[in-house]
């Protein structure tokens, strides 16, 4: 009857020695050995017929994982989720992307090479491991290199084996004895389960005691909070007072020319559409209006505002004659400096989008009154 | 690598076996003879209990100074910079124009040191150079603590501290992403990695080691710990066939990354429009200027811990010459790489170019770059002497001088080319204060802390190899093959 055992352990004084003592067990017939050693002895892997480490072809899968994620990455964030314009460069240049790929694909090479290697080809942490109860281990870590022979299938001859491992020269033989597995019961898991519940709990109240009594509390404030001038602040500096100065007299920001017509027909006769005919220019008059007209004059423009009965005024009607056969230079002018009750547009919409209502408002007028021949 | 045969060299120990192999041969002419790297009657036992000694006995009470000193500096930096962040930025020596100053200097310096680890422990694997065996893990060391005092400086840089995850692409509630086509965030990416990296990699070279110290520490505490360390390693054939493939892979990949993390700094300064700073050699400059200070760093450290610990028969003479050499050579490099930028920027007939590099030299501050040159081409040309090669004050004095010379190289790039750009109206000067100093003196005593604690607490050589390092000069006394392995 042969006990549990892992295997049947000697030691040799040098790897030479080892390197000897494998092929003289092996024609004994024992043919699942393992060495152990302090540093990595080359020539031992052809020695026991071990195969390649194909931890390679993992890092290589992995690695280019790693490269095409941050590829698709980048992609996704600058051209997708947030393009962001830079020095007029495309959204999708893709050769200022390569250094992140480079460091993605090396940070994941790097781990998986790592952890492939402990936790995929050498199953570790193993601290069950029944060498580390040997006597031999602190020998092997230190200056000695050892055999182990492995039972078989049909078990293990432990007399001959140490007869095999005696006459190859070993010394030190010890017998090693299986491990013991308990799996682990209900008490374990009870104990773990509480522990990590304990932990939770703690933390929580924590945090939530942390919260509660320091709720507003920023470290280092004095850098935030530094000697500025708000725009809307009132000053005492300035003779005005205020805080932002207003700009000098005849200032015109960029892109909005003022209108120097003093009177809507005078406008009429001055102020020509300069936009080109094209669909983008309508879809920008549509969206343009939809923000600042619609809600007094109506979507299609009949000047039944969507306000309620309190609001006084009445909107005029764009579908009206009086308005169809106005100038577009009329509207641009009525929209510039207001008319009536309607307040001047001038600061809010941009010159150019004033143009693409009037011509949205056209479209409205032909939509609502459209001949026979518009109609297939 | 070619070995000058001037030294006399130790007796070689008897080949007790005959068989006929390269480097063992009798036979070999003894002109061609080379000094073993392992020295005194070295055995694997001998070593064990040497690195196991310095990691356990009780440190000489000048350990204990030294640290109450280096801890006490790093308070004084740690100190500094709490109060340079509540006061204000105003507190430093930037300004505008040079709104690059201390910090990011000593960013550039740090991460430059940071690469003698990589280099040493990973090019020098590949090319099978035995003699980084013994100091590759202190070099490690050095490239790990240099980087935690480099990333430092950019989380302070940026000005708001507490709000360091900025800095990295994650899901927000603004909807916001980094722009990946600046070369700040390729600058965070590469260094975020390197460090990762290096952890990974002295944690992975650690094991083994762990694992020889596992059970014969002495104290209870130390044995739990390295015991979980080291992960259950027993040596088992097998796992040493996926280590060692593990190793080499490792050291390919951080290769490449070692040598793109200083491109990428540069690149921090090259794709701007400063005068002096927009040149495509900065890349390949940069990285030699790393491994150049990274060297010296590492003669640095050695030239104390190999007398301090006793280490003299691991880490020989000839290791120190070696490793001079490379100084001497990257020196070579560096000079070349400054006469070509001057070529630059004189062949680029461009007045901004040419005037500041005259400015380097011959400017306001003129001792900058004066300085840079002389530490970092002229000292190091002593290191063509084999006697100063292997006099510890000689390679003292020049590592500590390409250290200070490196310093100021980035000085010079940094607050030279920013205080006169191409508008000569903004020109401006630049003076350091207390606290910019304070702030740089703290990373030095942060970054000796870390590496004294590392000195008496872990295994300071990577004894596996050195192991197979001993069994090779046993085996093979003396001769030329070396990169062979065992």
């Amino acid at each position: 009857m042969l006990e549990p055992l892992f295997g049947v352990l000697a030691l040799f004084p040098s790897a030479d020695a080892l390197l000897k003592a494998i092929p003289q067990v092996k024609e004994r017939g024992f043919t699942r050995l393992e060495a152990y050693t302090p540093y990595p002895v080359h020539g031992i892997d052809e020695a026991l017929d071990l195969p390649k480490s194909k931890l390679g072809i993992l890092v290589f899968i992995l690695a280019s994982l790693g490269a095409i994620c941050a590829f698709l990455f980048e992609w996704w964030t600058s051209t997708v989720s947030y393009p962001l314009l830079t020095a007029g460069k495309a959204y999708n240049g893709w050769q200022a992307w390569v250094p992140v790929m480079l460091e993605g694909t090396i940070l994941v090479g790097t781990f998986t090479a790592a952890l492939g290697m402990l936790f995929v080809f050498n199953r570790l942490p193993f601290f069950g491991n029944p060498m580390l109860r040997s006597k031999a281990v602190d020998e092997i870590t230190r200056d000695k290199f050892a055999l182990v022979i492995r039972p078989g299938d049909g078990g293990l001859d432990t007399s001959a084996a140490i007869a095999a491992l005696r006459a190859a020269g070993g010394q030190a033989i010890e017998v090693v004895p299986a491990p013991h597995y308990r799996r682990a019961g209900l008490a374990w898991w009870a104990k773990v389960t509480a522990g990590i519940g304990a932990a939770c709990l703690v933390a929580g109240y924590g945090t939530a005691w942390a919260i509660r009594t320091f709720p507003t509390t920023k470290p280092m404030v004095e850098m935030e909070n530094q000697p500025r001038l708000d725009a809307q602040a009132p000053d005492t500096f300035f003779a005005s007072g205020r805080g932002m100065q207003l700009p000098p007299v005849g200032t015109v920001p960029r892109a909005f020319m003022p209108v120097l017509a003093t009177n809507p027909d005078q406008g009429g006769k001055a102020l020509v559409d300069p936009l080109p005919v094209t669909a983008r220019v309508l879809e920008r008059g549509r969206q343009q209006f939809d923000i600042h007209c619609a809600v007094c004059h109506d979507k299609l423009g009949t000047g039944k505002p969507w306000l309620d009965s309190t609001y006084e005024a009445q909107p005029t009607d764009l579908q009206s004659s009086t308005i169809r056969d106005a100038s577009d230079g009329y509207l641009y002018w009525v929209i510039s400096k207001g008319f009536a009750s309607m307040p001047a547009y001038a600061a809010d919409i941009s010159p150019n989008d004033r143009w693409a209502i009037i011509r949205y408002v056209r479209a409205l007028e032909r939509s609502q009154d459209a001949p026979a021949r518009d109609v297939k | 690598m070619f070995e000058a045969t001037e030294l006399p060299l130790p007796p070689a120990p008897a080949s007790k076996r005959r068989r006929r192999r390269r480097g063992s041969d009798e036979s070999f002419p003894e002109s061609l003879r080379v000094e073993p790297l392992v020295q005194g009657d070295a055995s694997l036992g001998k070593l064990d209990d040497h690195v196991r000694n310095l990691s356990e006995a009780k440190p000489p009470r000048s350990w204990y100074v030294a640290l109450a000193i280096t801890s006490l500096v790093g308070l004084i930096g740690v100190t500094a910079v709490g109060y340079m962040v509540y006061e204000g930025i105003g507190t430093m020596g930037n300004n505008v124009p040079v709104v690059w100053g201390f910090l990011i200097i000593n960013f550039v310096f740090w991460v430059g040191i940071g690469h003698a680890g990589t280099l040493i422990s990973v090019i020098l694997y590949l090319f099978r150079q035995r003699w980084r065996n013994a100091i590759s893990r202190t070099a490690e060391a050095v490239t790990v603590f240099a980087f935690v005092c480099a990333m430092m400086f950019p989380a302070v840089h940026v000005g708001r501290p507490w709000l360091p995850h900025w800095l990295f692409a994650y899901p927000n509630e603004r909807r916001l992403w980094v722009n990946f086509r600046s070369p700040l965030i390729w600058d965070v990416c590469a260094v975020v990695t390197y460090f990762s990296v290096s952890v990974l990699f002295w944690y992975l070279g650690l094991i083994p080691d762990f694992a020889s110290l596992r059970s014969r520490v002495k104290s209870k505490v130390k044995r739990a710990v390295f015991g979980f360390m080291s992960l259950g390693w027993v040596g088992n054939a097998r796992q040493w066939l996926h280590y060692e493939k593990a190793y080499l892979l490792l050291a390919g990949l951080t290769t490449t990354l070692a040598l793109s993390v200083h491109s990428i700094v540069s690149m921090d300064f090259a794709s701007s429009m400063v005068p002096g700073w927009h040149m495509t050699i900065f890349p390949p400059y940069f990285v030699v200027g790393a491994a150049f200070s990274g060297f010296a760093g590492v003669v640095l450290v050695f030239a104390f811990v190999r007398t301090a610990m006793k280490l003299e028969n691991y880490i020989t003479m000839r290791h120190m010459d070696l490793l001079n050499r490379t100084v001497l050579f990257l020196s070579c490099v560096m000079t070349y790489a400054y006469l070509m930028e001057g070529f630059t920027a004189w062949f680029s007939s461009d007045s901004f170019n040419r005037y500041i590099f005259a400015n380097y030299v011959f400017g306001d501050q003129w001792w900058a770059g004066s300085l840079t040159i002389f530490f970092n081409c002229v000292l190091p040309q002593l290191l063509w002497f084999p006697k100063f090669r292997r006099s510890v004050p000689v390679m003292v004095l020049v590592s500590a001088g390409v250290t200070l010379g490196m310093w100021l190289e980035r000085y010079t790039i940094i607050v030279l080319s920013l205080h006169r750009d191409y508008l000569p109206s903004s020109w401006g000067t630049y003076l350091p204060t207390p606290i910019d100093f304070a702030i740089l003196l703290g990373s030095v005593g942060i970054f000796l802390t870390l590496l004294l604690l590392f000195l008496r607490k872990m295994p300071i050589i990577a004894t596996w190899e050195v192991k197979a390092d001993i069994v090779h000069y046993q085996t093979h006394p003396s001769g030329p093959m070396e990169a062979e392995h065992a």
